[in-house]
């Protein structure tokens, strides 16, 4: 009895594999594009939205967006599999761990086109880079800090994990921003995105050094968790915040003056243009395709004065209000 | 005693040692600052060390935390629930679960680590999917700024979460040492046949830990909710009952059961926290966060059954 159910559980399954195998078989002229992330973030919910708009502007690509639910290499690498044997011809990734994925990358650029987004891997045959330069964005937050306090100070840094290659990029522009400069980096503090460390970080920091004069926050999370220790301490005004990213509240503190400015990236233009991207160069167009195999969106500062018209845009991709 | 006392002698030490490195140690604010932090982490652990005096775990709390937050945000933003429902619906779903858990482990048999990993798992799948993987928050706590003072403001200037930990370690100081309940507990935890047979209800005993659990982990989500006042679901409270495990283990709770005292979670709470406070406030890489905690926690059960060993042999 056992037997004959096992057999035809397994035999339903196989059929329904089939099926769907031969369904995902590629039409005519529509190109199969994906589009797959490096963790769950607000910030991805933004490219999704550029994604479909150029899914919904060009007739003949069908984009999918996939989202790892751990963040590992690991489950990148399945998400990538699944989508080879569905047929896909074009795929934008940010690789969580570059280095050790560049072979991986090499073996699918073999087989289809291959971009890299938002985290870069320079040493792979990825067909072209597009995303942020941190680096550049960080002199600009290097500049902001300067601006924020010309007598100098001392300021401190927060982030998750300083191993991650957007962090190590980030800082070291704001420390090439600052050089000669008379403000004085105390050290870089890491919470491993845990939020309530993250903001406790800050609230020992303000303790142990009474006179820091700026608190700068690298990834996404840092800016409210500064804030909000800030807050607490009753030290608004008192301390310059320089930030990235645009958390609701972060976007909330540059608006009412507590936050200095915030560095924001474009994932809208992420998803948008690799779209694009891949749809021309697999359309034969190699004109797509830089010749240094970097396509950089700039980040924007958002300070006081544009922050009203910036949160107006957010929201709207976000789909809200 | 003689657990908690290794324990506590430990937190001396190092409150002292800390405090003549960097005198900042005993500044009002940072005592708010670790006072805030140990009522938030304690309320929980308290919850969890009674589950693992049954001789159970609960490796879910972590993932309650994010659901519970997002649920929270969400009734209270965008259903525009009155706060004291709100925090009553958390409270209530938190004790739901636990209610859960109890009866899968009771009725079904089921291992607690295998019951509770599941939650792990489930409900941060749920919380992520609820919140659509966005970042849910407070915004200006407008219309419920009451709740907010409640969960992060002070009273006589000592903070909330450390006035709601002392409430609640008490009541529970209560249950566990001076009534039969906690006698229960205890033999349930030590030897549950034997209990069975001494007639105490076993199931109810050991569901009604995770019930407690549960209610405690809901009360804990909204204060953690409103101290970071933003919930990302996929990494809210990640790790945090590896959190309270460490602290009631290190209080002297036994991971077989049956052994473990409120003071001592508490005091176990406490050393957690200034290791964290201490790591920032004299300045050790944070690169050596975990290492300083890992081996701290080491030298404490080390110390401890060396001590137990050495008073057995006399």
């Amino acid at each position: 009895m056992n037997v004959f159910r096992v057999t035809l559980v397994g035999g339903c399954l196989l059929l329904g594999l089939m099926d769907a195998a031969c369904s995902n078989t590629p039409h005519s002229s529509t190109k199969k594009l994906a589009f797959v992330t490096n963790n769950a973030a607000d910030f991805w919910t933004i490219a999704r939205k550029g994604c479909e708009q150029a899914d919904s502007e060009l007739a003949n690509v069908d984009v999918e967006f996939r989202i790892p639910s751990d963040g590992t290499a690991a489950e990148q690498r399945r998400i990538v599999d699944d989508l080879l044997a569905k047929g896909v011809s074009g795929l934008a990734i940010s690789p969580v761990d570059p280095t050790n994925q560049t072979q991986m990358i090499n073996e699918v650029a073999k087989q289809i086109l291959v971009l890299t987004q938002d985290s870069d891997a320079p040493q792979s045959d990825r067909a072209c880079y597009l995303g942020t330069d941190n680096v550049a964005a960080g002199r600009q937050a290097g500049e902001l800090i300067k601006e924020a306090l010309p007598q100098g100070g001392k300021i401190m840094v927060f982030v998750g994990k300083s191993d991650a290659r957007n962090a190590q990029e980030r800082f070291q522009g704001i420390k090439e921003a600052l050089q000669g400069s008379k403000v004085e980096i105390l050290d870089l503090r890491t919470d491993d995105t845990d939020r309530v460390r993250a903001k406790s970080n800050v609230s020992d920091t303000l303790v142990k050094h009474a006179d820091v004069a700026g608190l700068v926050g690298l990834w996404s999370y840092n800016g409210p968790a500064i804030l909000n220790a800030v807050k607490d301490a009753g030290k608004v005004g008192q301390v310059n915040i320089i930030c990235f990213d645009e958390e609701d509240e972060t976007l909330a503190g540059v608006k009412d003056g507590a936050i200095f400015a915030t560095v924001v990236q474009q994932p809208y233009e992420f998803g948008y243009q690799s779209v694009l991207l891949m749809a021309k160069a697999l359309g034969g167009d190699s004109s797509a395709i830089p010749t240094n195999k970097q396509r950089i969106i700039p980040t924007l500062i958002i300070k006081q004065n544009n922050v009203a018209e910036f949160t107006a845009k957010i929201n709207r991709l976000r789909g809200r209000g | 005693m003689r657990r908690e006392l290794g324990t506590f002698c430990l937190l001396v030490v190092l409150c002292v040692v800390v405090a003549i490195l960097n005198p900042r140690f005993l500044a009002v604010a940072n005592l708010q600052n670790m006072a805030r932090l140990i009522g938030a982490y304690g309320v929980f652990s308290i919850g969890l060390g009674i589950v693992i005096i049954t001789g159970g775990i609960d490796l879910s709390v972590g993932s309650v935390f994010a659901l519970l937050g997002v649920l929270l945000s969400i009734m209270l933003t965008e259903w525009g629930w009155a706060s004291p429902l709100a925090v009553g619906a958390v409270i209530l779903v938190g004790m739901a679960l636990g209610w859960l858990h109890g009866l899968l482990i009771t009725r079904l048999r089921l291992q607690p680590f295998i019951v509770t990993l599941c939650g792990l798992l489930l409900y941060r799948g749920l919380a992520r999917f609820i919140a659509n993987d966005e970042t849910k928050g407070f915004g200006n706590a407008a219309g419920f700024e009451t709740l907010r003072n409640l969960a992060t403001g002070g009273f006589l200037g000592i903070p909330m979460p450390f006035v709601l930990l002392l409430v609640v370690g008490g009541l529970m100081w209560v249950a566990l040492h001076r009534s039969i309940y906690g006698r229960y507990l205890f033999a349930v935890g030590r030897n549950e046949e034997g209990a069975r047979y001494s007639g105490v209800d076993v199931r109810r005993t050991v569901a009604s830990a995770y019930i407690l659990s549960g209610g405690l982990a809901g009360i804990s989500g909204i204060v953690f909710a409103f101290y970071t006042n933003s919930i990302s679901p996929s990494s809210h409270g990640n790790f945090f009952e590896l959190y309270g495990i460490a602290a009631a283990v290190l209080g002297g709770c036994s991971l077989r059961g049956g052994e473990g005292s409120i003071l001592g979670i508490v005091t176990g709470t406490a050393l957690l926290q200034i290791l964290q406070n201490l790591v920032n406030l004299l300045g050790v890489p944070s690169s050596l966060n975990f290492a300083v905690m890992g081996a701290v926690i080491l030298a404490g059960v080390v110390a401890d059954q060396v001590l137990t060993r050495r008073a057995s042999r006399v």
